[in-house]
């Protein structure tokens, strides 16, 4: 098993590019296709747009600490603020069809990812954890190289 | 990150060309370039994306925005050239149907 990668960014928008492409480098060591790889980024820079956002009431120096794995077929990340807490079953995406702007980073997350799950029970801020299963993905990339 | 934008105006028309990632630490940046373009004579408006291999949400709420503008005041508003990785975002977000897209800024301008 690779060791997890863990990078620690301030609450911050200008460090959202450093996030992404720390995440890009490593998908890449790992041999995820492109468009995969692609989403998974749109993924963690969501994910983390919304700790600045709701979490933190905009941009702070407080931290935003992603913890990646990728085990197997697995990739799994964290996302872990110290901001404000929410009632996580509130969050919600909203409906596509009402063309507004926003709302539209949770949808991203939940759709592409197999598995997003928000956890509270700590002193102050949440950890967020998403999977996403790459099997498929990587098994065909191979195949079209074979081909 | 800073994204690039340039503004190209002819009669009645305006192509924004963007280039960079737009992120929730550029985007701002596109909406103080785009709500202008919304307050002048403006018939049509292009936004053309050939430059930008990235964009979130705060970017596609920046572009919804013009969107709005169009159906208000019944004007174009208009994505020229979007890139496999920006066209794939529209795609997860279901608006490649809602917006009027081109392959060039030249054929939205055409049109």
């Amino acid at each position: 098993m690779a060791p997890p990668i863990k990078l620690s960014i301030p609450g911050d928008p200008k460090y959202l590019g450093l996030i992404r492409k720390v995440l890009q480098e490593l998908l890449d060591s790992h041999e995820v296709p492109a468009d995969t790889a692609r989403r998974l980024i749109l993924c963690v820079d969501e994910a983390c747009a919304n700790v600045i956002k709701h979490g933190y009431d905009g941009p702070c120096d407080e931290p935003i600490e992603a913890t990646f794995t990728i085990e197997g077929d697995d990739f799994k990340v964290q996302i872990r603020d110290y901001g404000k807490q929410c009632d996580t079953s509130q969050i919600k995406p909203r409906r596509l069809d009402d063309i507004k702007p926003g709302g539209l980073g949770t949808h991203f997350m939940n759709e592409i990812m197999d598995e997003v799950s928000y956890c509270t029970n700590r002193a102050k801020g949440t950890l967020l954890t998403m999977m996403k299963k790459l099997k498929t993905e990587l098994t065909s990339a191979h195949d079209k190289d074979k081909g | 990150m800073a994204i690039d934008l340039k503004l190209d105006k002819t009669e009645g028309s305006v192509t924004i060309t963007v280039s960079g990632d737009i992120d929730m630490s550029s985007s701002t940046q596109m909406r103080d370039a785009l709500t202008p373009l919304f307050q002048n004579n403006n018939k049509v408006v292009v936004v053309d994306l050939s430059g930008v291999s990235y964009i979130d949400s705060s970017g596609i709420a920046t572009l919804v925005e013009g969107l709005q503008w169009s159906h208000s005041s019944n004007n174009k508003f208009r994505l020229a050239a979007l890139t496999p990785g920006v066209k794939d975002v529209f795609e997860i977000a279901r608006l490649l149907t809602v917006f009027e897209v081109f392959d060039s800024k030249e054929q939205a301008l055409a049109h």
